[in-house]
């Protein structure tokens, strides 16, 4: 063979691979578009989703909790701590009562959910010079009240104690810089990062945002996998007529398909979202970027090789639905990573989400660059990896049941023929 | 009814699900709060004072001194790769400051991208900072010679007693578990609801299920839900039994309400799947929405972030989901141990539900018996 025809040869099979994959991809846009089950899960959730829940989670904090004020004192000093505590932007002290049992029907009733009781001796014990005790009573049923509620009369307290012990040093001769000084000899200074507000929406919402691109990936190829499986005559996964040939060429073709839906999806849902709903954004898109690829990828074939082992359409989303809840808390956002048990911790790396929000969450809401996230950049691609090799071995697997199928319902009237 | 035990997927789905959900909450959680965190000192100033601070910081609960990076930079970029939640920054003169009267600056850094674990630091270290600050003061007050019962008095004139009404330890797991896992069975009943009977309509064996049922369909509904029902509700007061008997999480009422509970929430949530497949009387559109329902109901039980806080148009919603009247019934009962008068109305409502399937009695009778919709 001359090297002339070695060229056109390797050419001739450049060209039939390459034709063969767009093939695929055509297909598989159709079956997509035809399926109304598909383009609920690859259209309309990936539209629908992040805006639902960017609104429902729209305000960052509470204001105005309402809460009830029981002072025994009825004093100057209870009214002025009162009086602050109500001028909180957090909370809103919306009933003045004499006992605790009245509050506490009040709180039973839900029209408050917190107390604020200030014993009869406040002011007197304050008048000489002892220490006097407040007491508040926190709703636990939301963690949200609890904070807002013990922040706020902290705050409260911290500045009062500031102007009654100037007065109390002035009283026993110490004055001026001094009394400043010795009030708060080592004064401290707390910052919070990234997440300035302490914003509820800022902290859940890039999760759910990278989970809701794998979950409707993941579902959606399940459908599709279900579908082609149920629908064909041999109950396996890939038609035989689909595929002519080599199994690579499918599985590109089909991821080819998926991943430019959800490159133009993370573009709207990281890139867009974020910005309309003034969530977090201070990474560098390019690092996003970079990082989406292997997180896409690595959702892609995860999807590919599970579809395969479920076998009717609906079955992914009856059994794997809820699991959307458990990756949120294994991915280590709200319970801290550090604090998730080895087993628990191992199991998660088997999902792309895990590394998949960790380093969005560290690019996007702390904005480290591309290497300061490699643990997680590294992951996605050993998982890319990896899924691909199973999707393969999977499709494989399909391929040639359904070819053997073919080939016996191909020679079983031959052979019935025989028998007669 | 036979069908319940020919696909294993009514089976897997029922029991294996809740029983995975169970096993995997109890021991995610099992701290009950997230001990030991860790955090990091950048130490500029190494003086015994700064040593100190530093041990104390080592006994809080919630803290856990794992470096010491050298630089602010540092210190930032493990945070920023994870490593760190919180970092404490002592500066170089730190000592020298505090004894001569400068007032040297404690600062400390939150990440509240974590915003659980930032939230239980920034208490603890808050708290440390302060009480730095007061064995300062009260060295210095010693030292005037001041009397002892009069210290106190001037360091802290008011103290702040926080009381948690119900969950007296401020404990996660009963806080969540007490939303996730009633969150996931109602999304497991609605999914079951509307498979159960879609697969009829879709298989195109909903005439044979109608003529078993007599041609009613109350009966053929109430025969094919019913040992869900039951399935169901056992696994519900499992998980009440697992809750509050094994992991002692609060109940300040009789359990029987909570029981009773669960058994009205799972028959309310039938009742909306069986809405929902009586809507679209396509399989698989209708599981969608039930998976969309389903998942919406974990944030509409109104504990992560509280209902009445939401924006005023989504909060009227939160009506349509049985887990909001459920959740209610739990606070009242379990966590507040209020009169059970309380609860009167929240029971009510998810007895409200039962109507809904009579909305499409007639259109899911007649697409069982015409089989005029689509089966994909």
């Amino acid at each position: 063979m001359s090297v002339k025809q070695q060229n056109t040869s390797i050419f001739k099979t450049l060209i039939s691979v390459i034709s063969d994959t767009l093939l695929v991809v055509k297909q598989e846009f159709k079956t997509m578009f035809k399926d109304r089950g598909v383009v609920i899960l690859f259209v309309l959730a990936p539209l629908a989703y992040p805006i639902l829940y960017c609104s429902l989670y729209l305000n960052e904090t509470l204001t105005n909790v309402p809460i009830a004020a029981v002072d025994c004192s009825r004093s100057q000093e209870s009214r002025e701590f009162l009086r602050h505590l109500d001028a909180t932007q957090n909370v809103q002290i919306v009933s003045n009562l004499s006992t605790l049992s009245e509050a506490k029907q009040a709180f039973d009733d839900k029209l408050v959910h917190g107390v604020i009781y200030i014993p009869a001796d406040f002011s007197k014990k304050l008048n000489t010079g002892e220490q006097a005790n407040l007491s508040i009573y926190c709703d636990i049923s939301s963690f949200m009240y609890y904070r807002i509620i013990n922040q706020a009369s902290n705050n409260c307290m911290i500045d009062m104690n500031k102007q009654i012990q100037v007065k109390r040093l002035n009283a026993v001769g110490i004055t001026g810089e001094s009394a400043q000084i010795i009030s708060n000899p080592i004064p401290f200074d707390g910052q919070i990062l990234f997440n300035e507000g302490a914003g509820f929406a800022s902290f859940l919402l890039p999760a759910i945002l990278m989970l809701i691109i794998q979950q409707t990936l993941f579902l959606g190829i399940g459908i599709i996998a279900g579908t082609s499986r149920g629908e064909n005559k041999f109950h396996v996964l890939v038609n035989s007529t689909v595929h002519r040939g080599r199994t690579i060429r499918v599985v590109i073709g089909k991821s080819i398909c998926y991943l430019l839906m959800y490159g133009a999806w993370s573009f709207f849902i990281l890139g867009v979202i974020p910005r309309a709903f003034n969530l977090p954004h201070i990474g560098l898109p390019l690092d996003i970027i970079k990082f989406m690829i292997p997180y896409l990828l690595a959702v892609v074939f995860f999807s590919m090789t599970v579809s395969v082992f479920l076998p009717h359409r609906e079955t992914g989303m009856v059994v794997f639905l809820f699991f959307s809840l458990i990756l949120l808390f294994l991915s280590g956002i709200s319970w801290p990573q550090s604090n998730i048990n080895w087993f628990w911790r191992t199991f998660a790396w088997i999902f792309p989400s895990t590394s998949g929000v960790q380093g969005y969450i560290k690019i996007n809401t702390m904005g480290a660059d591309l290497h300061r996230v490699s643990f997680e950049y590294v992951s996605l691609w050993i998982q890319t990896a990896l899924y691909f090799a199973t999707t393969c071995w999977a499709y494989r697997w399909q391929i040639k049941k359904s070819c053997k199928k073919q080939l016996l319902a191909d020679e079983l009237p031959e052979l019935e023929n025989n028998l007669l | 009814m036979k069908r319940m035990v020919s696909r294993p997927i009514y089976f897997i789905s029922s029991v294996l699900t809740m029983a995975f959900c169970y096993v995997f909450f109890f021991t995610f959680f099992n701290e009950g709060q997230p001990n030991k965190m860790p955090i990091g000192i950048v130490n500029l100033n190494n003086s015994a004072l700064s040593r100190q601070f530093v041990r104390n910081l080592e006994t809080t609960q919630q803290a856990q001194i794992v470096m010491y990076p050298g630089s602010h930079k540092e210190a930032r970029e493990e945070m920023q790769e994870g490593n760190i939640y919180a970092f404490v920054e002592i500066k170089h003169n730190f000592a020298s400051d505090a004894i001569s009267n400068r007032r040297p600056t404690i600062t400390f850094y939150i990440n509240d991208s974590y915003l659980i674990a930032g939230s239980l630091l920034l208490k603890d270290i808050t708290y440390m900072s302060a009480a730095t600050s007061i064995g300062m003061q009260r060295k210095v007050l010693r030292a005037k010679g001041m009397d002892e019962s009069r210290i106190i008095g001037i360091i802290q004139p008011i103290a702040l007693n926080t009381h948690l009404i119900g969950n007296a330890w401020a404990n996660y797991g009963t806080y969540l578990l007490n939303v996730i896992l009633p969150g996931i069975l109602q999304l497991m009943v609605l999914l079951m609801t509307i498979f159960s009977i879609g697969v009829e309509l879709k298989e195109r064996t909903s005439r044979e299920w109608m003529e078993a049922a007599d041609n009613s369909m109350f009966a053929a509904v109430t025969g094919k839900l019913l040992p869900f029902t039951v399935i169901f509700t056992a696994l519900g007061i499992i998980c009440n039994m697992l809750l509050y008997k094994y992991m002692h999480y609060p109940m300040n009422s009789n359990i029987g309400w909570m029981y009773l509970a669960t058994f009205m929430f799972v028959v309310a949530s039938q009742a909306i799947g069986v809405l929902l497949i009586g809507i679209t009387p396509v399989l698989r559109d209708a599981v969608t929405l039930g998976g969309v329902f389903g998942m919406l109901g974990v944030t509409f039980a109104g504990s992560t972030f509280p209902i009445e806080q939401m924006p005023r148009g989504v909060r009227i919603f939160s009506d349509f989901f049985p887990i909001h009247h459920y959740f209610n019934i739990y606070v009242n009962q379990a966590l507040n141990g209020v009169s059970i008068f309380n609860s009167l109305i929240s029971f009510l409502f998810l007895l409200s539900f039962i109507i809904l399937p009579f909305f499409v009695y007639n259109r899911l009778k007649k697409a069982a018996i015409n089989q005029n919709f689509p089966i994909k």
